[in-house]
């Protein structure tokens, strides 16, 4: 009996295996489908930004349902990789040695995009839009990568600016994850500053670990700093305005697009979100931006699950690929990846949801010839979770 | 019944025709896979072999030493940033770089044990655990090992042969699994192995009929570790890519689990184990796309749970068959095997 | 010297979070000497739980919590019945990845249910407001913890030392097979403190689910907690408590005055050095092993 049981585990689990072939002419193209690959976190620790793929799924049935791209449908395979690179890798040469994908879409976080970049690389095949606003991505610039998220140097920038320069503030701390991510911002709001002759009163980096924020807030209050930039998590923000909040030290904060989902970060903080301003990389979810309302009800109101929220990571999904399927409708009926590559080089000014984005033809010792979106704008947290722009979209 | 009458027929490597005659089968089938399956699965195939390195070594130390560890990531990572450390700074070639890497890691392995020496059960858990997690920040703090960004791997060459792609990388992986695997054994069948068994049995009796308990049971952790070293280099290959918070606490508990659930003490139950647990780890996030069984959870997940989290039910799945394997069998799969294999002999009483 | 009054008052109000997990350790491990990795996710489903019960019903917290502590010790219950009583011959390994793998289960059936996005439990204390002695602050709700970690600590003790189950679970601990023998029904013993045990980890994570919550929210109290109860001896409720206090309190002094990049691991790093010098932990009576 018991041995019987144990067969019906490994029947189970040889279930599992299973994959099919279809031979292409141009991989992952035919007359009438194209396969688009996305990998994203559903499950473990990072999966709050699994929602990225998702709304790259709703845009894509969105666009599917209007008729697809040149006659052609968008299949869209997504799978979720847990933020571990062996797994992204693996789903990734599963996907592509096995239904052949023609490019590959967003894909969250750095250290899984790293782990397939060289494969993608040597293979040639587009990635467009990593969801992630990483240096690794144009150091050195990849013919085939295309990132579009603006560098979170570039945010940290705009912010500290914002600060000196419209309030006045110069006694600035700045609170930073003890990662890449955090370090880009460190870099890019040190050397604005130093542009204004100031210098950080206090740098306080933040481990993953960490979730006691006493100590930190501590030093943040005794450097007596008016203005706190935090470049962390969404968890860690939180706590580090909570925390101060109870030891009655209260700076303007600043954050970075990570922390600038208004309404969920109002609601995890009871509140005290209100007031902190942040940059941010997308049209706010109530804009009046035609194109952000026919995404709105097109795409999240008609294929949405029910429990999904129109925040930003969700539309972000939409707009990290908005200028890959604009190049794809320039390339017409005759889609190959050279072509595809061609036209993104092409794009000057394409402005979706997102920032302005250009590409230029490619040149290995050019990074800005692959970063598309470098723009950015502020906004400020309201009392009912709106925002409040405070600036408009900024060259930095 | 067989009955072994000298020591040597106990360490012989093949006890009989019948295994050696397997054993060749299964090398044969091992180099012929590659020819056969799709690249994918010979990705998969790497991935499980890593984990078997890892399992062999970990086995030796939990389950014929009688010690634990919640740690083994931490020498994983040492392992993978040791070999890239030494390919990248001192331009080691990979065939040096790797086995020292190894032995450093075994000396790391060896100064866990110096606490291990004193400690057991749930004390020797967590000052094993507490390694695991400062190891890596630790590395993630040094610049010079890359921080947080990480590392790349360079080209993986020995002599003039370079290995590019999956296949060629399977084959050096099996010569270097298969090795470990038949050192793993021979360590476990001779003196050195003795000894570990009668430390795990009874200590303080091993000691008292003249064992050596401080240098075997430093010695289990070093070479234990010393596996973990060698995995985590050739690791560091698979992805190309190194970061600190890829070796993070769940892998160590999951190397825990692969030895356990192939069953303590056996080396079949630890390839198994590492075979089935690493590929579970793998191929479940597949679960949502099986015919009927994918749409039935879509449906569930509909009307009970929530459609944005289904992707969790790869956990359920994973501890339901973890929970079976050892309610069935605190042995494990190897426990089973030997359960089924005693049924099928002593059929029909 | 106010900084190191506020670094020390932190450190406790930090501890007492870890203590509660802790305390829920070693009463399981009390009884069957099994490290229980599945206690942060009982906890987790327990206070998601009333978060349900609070969201879709809405009830007021005060009718929630009642309900969540009975959820909780169902659930432990439920799952020592279900689960770990049907492992044979029970090796510490093997419960261990039993435990693991409940663990798994009820990460992915909350993470299933809730999705991942951060949420907050509705609770009567706001976690930012805080008491002002002087320069020192201490937030409302640590000190509530402090106090509640207290009153269960003493609780346990007396109903360990004094009650006929307390004399149970301890004759259970030492030799099961004697106090079957005395008409002890060791079985149910077990039962019990699981459940008592899930209720005492369900109090921890509904005072932590007020200022954040996810579906790994319980993994640092749950590790914290079992290095302060294996600081503490693992078998001593004190110990546990005062592991988990000193543990924050190093933890704080660490962070403040010398490294703040880690303040998150020190803590294991100074488990190991006294460990070797107390092998069995500060608050346990060495145990003599017999041959």
């Amino acid at each position: 009996m018991k041995s019987k049981s144990v067969l019906g585990c490994l029947v189970l689990s040889v279930c599992l295996m299973f994959g099919f072939n279809t031979a292409l002419a141009e991989e992952g193209i035919t007359d009438t489908e194209i396969h688009i690959g996305q990998w994203g976190p559903q499950t473990g620790p990072a999966a709050a930004w699994g929602s990225v793929a998702r709304g790259t799924g709703a845009y894509f049935q969105m666009i599917n349902a209007k008729g697809g791209i040149n006659g052609r449908k968008i299949v869209y395979h997504m799978f979720d990789d847990a933020y571990n690179p062996a797994k992204t890798k693996a789903g990734v040469k599963e996907l592509q040695e096995g239904t052949g994908i023609f490019a590959w879409a967003c894909g969250v976080g750095t250290s899984p995009g790293l782990a397939v970049i060289d494969y993608l690389t040597e293979r040639e095949i587009p990635w467009i839009g990593p969801a992630a606003g990483s240096l690794h991505w144009i150091t050195p610039p990849r013919k085939h990568l295309f990132p579009v998220y603006p560098l979170y140097y570039n945010e940290a920038k705009a912010l500290i600016r914002y600060a000196v320069k419209e309030m006045g503030k110069t006694k600035i701390a700045i609170v930073y994850q003890n990662d890449e991510y955090g370090k880009n911002g460190l870099r890019g709001a040190r050397e604005e500053l130093v542009t204004h002759g100031l210098n950080t009163v206090v740098e306080m980096p933040v481990e993953l670990k960490d979730t006691d924020m006493k100590s930190h807030v501590m030093q943040l209050r005794k450097s007596g700093a008016d203005m706190v930039l935090l470049w962390t998590s969404v968890s860690h923000a939180v706590r580090i305005v909570g925390t101060s909040r109870a030891m009655q030290f209260t700076p303007q904060f600043m954050s970075t697009s990570t922390c600038s989902d208004f309404p969920l970060m109002m609601h995890i903080s009871k509140g005290l979100w209100e007031g902190v301003i942040c940059a941010t990389f997308g049209e706010l979810p109530d804009a009046d931006d035609p194109l952000m309302k026919m995404y709105k009800k097109e795409a999240f109101d008609a294929f949405a699950a029910k429990d999904e929220r129109w925040g930003l990571f969700y539309y972000a999904g939409i707009l990290f690929v908005e200028p890959m399927v604009e190049a794809m409708k320039r390339c017409g009926k005759d889609l190959t990846r050279d072509r595809l590559v061609a036209e993104l080089e092409k794009l000057r000014d394409f402005k979706g949801i997102g920032p302005k984005i250009s590409f230029k033809p490619f040149d290995p010792n050019d990074p800005s010839s692959r970063q598309g979106g470098s723009q950015t704008f502020l906004i400020q947290c309201l009392k009912d979770g709106k925002a409040k722009k405070l600036t408009d979209w900024m060259d930095i | 019944m067989k009955m072994k009458r000298n020591y040597y027929e106990d360490v012989q490597m093949f006890t009989s025709g019948v295994v050696l005659f397997w054993f060749l089968t299964l090398l044969t089938g091992l180099f012929l896979l590659p020819l056969v399956v799709k690249n994918y699965y010979v990705y998969v195939a790497n991935y499980m072999a890593i984990n078997v390195i890892v399992v062999l070594g970990l086995n030796l130390l939990v389950g014929y030493t009688g010690q634990i560890s919640l740690g083994h990531a931490g020498f994983f990572a040492i392992g993978a940033y040791g070999t890239l450390m030494l390919m990248v700074k001192l331009h080691l070639p990979f065939i040096v770089a790797l086995p020292l890497a190894a032995l450093i890691t075994a000396g790391f392995g060896f100064l866990l044990g110096l606490p291990a020496l004193r400690l057991e059960g749930p004390y020797l858990a967590i000052a094993t655990l507490g390694f695991g997690l400062t190891i890596t920040q630790v590395i993630g703090r040094l610049e010079i090992f890359g921080g947080r960004e990480g590392l790349h791997a360079p080209d993986l060459t020995i002599g003039s042969w370079r290995l590019d792609t999956d296949i060629e990388f399977y084959y050096l992986l099996m010569v270097i699994t298969i090795s470990l695997a038949l050192a793993a054994r021979n360590i476990v069948k001779t003196r050195v192995g003795r000894a570990f068994i009668a430390i795990r049995d009874a200590d303080i009796a091993a000691q008292t009929i003249g064992v050596n308990v401080v240098l075997y049971k430093t010695l289990a952790f070093a070479v234990s570790a010393f596996y973990a070293g060698i995995a985590g280099g050739l690791y560091a290959f698979v992805l190309r890519f190194i970061e600190p918070e890829i070796f993070t606490l769940m892998m160590s508990i999951m190397f825990l689990a692969m030895c356990v659930v192939g069953g303590v003490g056996s080396m079949m139950g630890a390839i198994t184990g590492a075979c089935l647990l690493s590929w579970m780890d793998l191929q479940l996030r597949n679960i949502l796309n099986l015919p009927y069984i994918g749409a039935w959870l879509e449906s569930i997940s509909k009307t009970y749970f929530s459609i944005t989290g289904v992707s969790n039910i790869q956990f359920i799945v994973f501890g339901l068959i973890m929970i079976l394997i050892m309610t069935l069998e605190p042995l494990g799969l190897f426990g089973l095997w030997i359960r089924v294999k005693k049924y099928w002999k002593t059929w029909p009483f | 010297m106010i900084d190191f009054i506020q670094t020390i008052v932190s450190g406790i109000a930090a501890g007492s979070s870890y203590a509660l997990m802790g305390l829920a350790m070693v009463l399981i491990y009390k009884t069957s000497e099994v490290p229980n990795f599945a206690q942060g996710e009982l906890a987790l489903a327990a206070s998601f739980f009333a978060y349900m019960i609070m969201e879709s019903f809405g009830l007021s917290f005060f009718l929630a919590l009642p309900c969540a502590l009975s959820f909780a010790f169902l659930l432990g219950c439920f799952l020592e019945f279900l689960v770990l009583r049907r492992a044979k011959t029970p090796n510490i390994l093997s419960m261990i990845v039993i435990t693991i793998g409940l663990e798994m289960i009820l990460l992915g059936l909350v993470s299933w249910k809730f999705g991942a996005d951060q949420k907050t439990m509705p609770f009567p204390i706001s976690p930012y407001d805080s008491m002002a002695i002087g320069n020192i602050f201490i937030s409302t709700l640590e000190l509530v913890t402090v106090f509640v970690v207290l009153a269960i600590m003493a609780a346990l003790y007396l109903l360990l030392r004094f009650s006929k189950m307390g004399l149970a679970m301890k004759a259970t601990q030492q030799n099961t097979m004697a106090a079957r023998l005395m008409g002890i029904r060791a079985n149910r013993v077990l039962n019990l403190t699981w459940g008592l045990s899930s209720v005492v980890g369900a109090i921890a994570g509904l005072l932590i689910a007020p200022t954040l919550m996810h579906p790994y929210m319980m993994w640092d109290p749950l590790l914290k907690g079992f290095a302060a109860a294996v600081m503490g001896g693992m078998t001593s409720l004190p110990g546990a408590v005062s592991g988990a206090f000193l543990l924050g309190i190093i933890e704080n002094i660490f962070g403040t005055y010398i490294s703040i990049e880690f303040k998150a691991v020190v803590a294991f790093a100074i488990i190991v050095i006294i460990l070797c010098i107390k092998p069995s932990g500060l608050f346990a009576r060495h145990y003599v092993k017999k041959v």
